[in-house]
C-alpha cells in the first residue's frame, strides 16, 4: 500500500475547497501534533494554541502542497517553525504570560488566562483521565489478537503488512482485527463524553 | 452504521486503504459529521495508547481550527494572489519555462519550412525535372534510367524558335562583337540539342525553370 494515500485524497478535497476534509485531517494529527509542539513548550494549552496556528498555517499554505513529501511531514516542520518562533517571541515579551505579574493585562493575556484555567479545570482533567481510562479498560477486555493488533499499530506504528507478519496472519484478518478492536474501545468511549471528541461544527 | 464503511474508515485511517476508496470515503468524510466523529475517537483511541499525556483529549483544537479557517478564503482562492510571489506556483513556473522553448521551436519550425520551401523549388535538388531536360528527353541517344547522373547537365539558355529568330533579326543591328556572342551561345545552344524537334515545348519548361531557381 502506498502510503500517504488517505491524507492525500483528503488534501486534494481541501485543494478544491472542501473544509470538512481539512477538518478531518485536522482531528486525525491534533494529538501528534500538540505532543510535538510540547517538545518546545510545557504549558498543554499555549501547546495547543501553536498546534491551531500551525493548522490554520497549513490550511493557508495547502494549495502550494504537492504531495512531493508526506503530508504529515510537511505539518510537522510547519509546526516546529511555528513553535520555534512562538518561543522566540515568547522569549522577547515574557510579560504577555506571566499573568501574576501582568497588572494591566490586555484582552489577549485574560484570554490566554482563561485557556490555561480551562485546560486545568476539574471538568478538562476528568474527561480526559476518563477517555484515558475507558480506553486502557476496553483494550484490557480485548481478545488477545485484537489486543495485539491494535497494540502493534498504534504503539509501533507497523503497517498492516508487518503486523499480518509478525501475527503470522493473512492482512485481511489484521485489518479486521484493528476494526474490531477499535469498534469495541469506541463504543465504550462514545458512552463517556458526547459533544466531546464527536462536536459538530458546520463546516463548508 | 454501516460495518463495511467503519472498516473502510479504520483502515483509511490507517493508511492502508487502496485508493480508489480512499478518494469515495474522503469525500463521504469531509461530510458526515457522524463518520468524522467516528475518526476522531480513532485519533483518541490511538492517542490514549501511545500515552501521549499532557494534552486534552477532547475535540477543542479541532473546533477551534474549524471556526477559524471558516473565515477563511478557500483554498483555490488563496492560491491566485501567491502567484505574483518571489516562488511561483508550478503553473506559473511552468508556462515562463515553456515560453522560450515555444519561441524556439516556432523558429526551428519557420527555418524548416524555409528550407523544405527552397529544396522544393530548387531544381538541382527535383530529380524529375532535371530528367526532362533535352538531353533526356531526346530518348533515342539516352537509355531510358531512373539514375540520376552524377554530372549535372550544363544548364545553358536554349531558346524558343520566337526567341532566336528575334536574336537573329537584331544581330544585324549590334556589334560584331556582340553579335559573335549572341549567336555562338545559340550555336552551342542547339549543338546541346541535337536531335530535338525545333518546335519542342521542353525547353521551354526548362527555361522556365531557370527562371524560377533564385540563383
Amino acid at each position: 500500500m502506498s502510503a500517504d494515500v488517505s491524507d492525500l485524497s483528503l488534501v486534494r478535497r481541501v485543494q478544491s475547497g472542501d473544509k470538512g476534509a481539512f477538518d478531518a485531517l485536522v482531528r486525525k494529527y491534533q494529538h501528534k501534533l500538540v505532543k510535538l509542539v510540547m517538545r518546545y513548550v510545557r504549558n498543554p494549552a499555549e501547546a495547543e494554541d501553536i498546534a491551531q496556528e500551525a493548522f490554520i498555517k497549513a490550511y493557508r499554505a495547502l494549495p502550494q502542497f504537492r504531495g512531493d513529501s508526506a503530508f504529515y511531514t510537511w505539518l510537522y516542520r510547519i509546526a516546529i517553525n511555528t513553535a520555534k518562533n512562538a518561543v522566540v517571541s515568547r522569549d522577547r515579551s515574557p510579560i504577555e504570560y506571566n499573568i501574576d505579574r501582568n497588572n494591566d493585562a490586555t484582552e489577549e493575556s485574560y484570554d490566554m488566562q482563561g485557556r490555561m484555567k480551562d485546560s486545568e479545570t476539574p471538568e478538562g482533567l476528568v474527561l480526559t483521565d476518563e477517555i484515558r481510562r475507558t480506553v486502557n479498560a476496553a483494550i484490557e477486555a480485548l481478545p488477545e489478537d485484537l489486543k495485539t493488533a491494535i497494540v502493534l499499530r498504534e504503539l509501533d506504528g507497523l503497517s498492516y503488512e508487518e503486523i499480518a507478519a509478525a501475527m503470522d496472519c493473512p492482512v485481511g484478518t489484521v485489518r479486521s482485527r484493528i476494526f474490531r478492536a477499535r469498534e469495541a474501545i469506541d463504543r465504550r468511549l462514545r458512552e463517556v463524553f458526547e459533544g466531546g471528541l464527536g462536536r459538530t461544527e458546520d463546516l463548508g | 452504521m454501516n460495518e463495511e464503511l467503519d472498516s473502510q474508515l479504520s483502515a483509511m485511517f490507517d493508511d492502508e486503504l487502496p485508493a480508489a476508496e480512499c478518494e469515495l470515503l474522503a469525500r463521504r468524510l469531509s461530510r458526515d459529521e457522524e463518520l468524522r466523529g467516528r475518526w476522531s475517537r480513532y485519533a483518541a483511541i490511538g492517542a490514549t495508547i501511545r500515552a501521549e499525556g499532557g494534552q486534552r483529549l477532547n475535540a477543542e483544537l479541532a473546533r477551534r481550527v474549524s471556526v477559524a479557517i471558516s473565515a477563511e478564503p478557500l483554498p483555490a482562492a488563496v492560491a491566485e494572489p501567491a502567484a505574483p510571489r518571489s516562488r511561483p506556483s508550478p503553473r506559473v513556473f511552468g508556462s515562463r519555462w515553456w515560453a522560450p522553448v515555444g519561441g524556439v521551436a516556432v523558429a526551428a519550425s519557420v527555418a524548416a519550412a524555409a528550407i523544405l520551401w527552397v529544396r522544393f523549388e530548387s531544381p538541382a535538388a527535383n530529380g524529375p525535372v532535371v530528367a526532362q531536360t533535352p538531353a533526356t528527353a531526346a530518348g533515342a541517344i539516352v537509355e531510358p534510367s531512373y539514375v540520376v547522373p552524377k554530372v549535372i547537365p550544363r544548364r545553358s539558355i536554349v531558346p524558343s524558335t520566337q526567341l532566336a529568330n528575334y536574336v537573329v533579326a537584331h544581330s544585324e543591328f549590334s556589334s560584331p562583337v556582340n553579335r559573335r556572342n549572341l549567336l555562338s551561345a545559340l550555336m552551342a545552344s542547339e549543338s546541346g540539342t541535337a536531335g530535338a524537334p525545333a518546335g519542342s515545348e521542353e525547353p521551354t519548361e526548362d527555361v522556365n525553370d531557370d527562371a524560377k531557381s533564385p540563383q
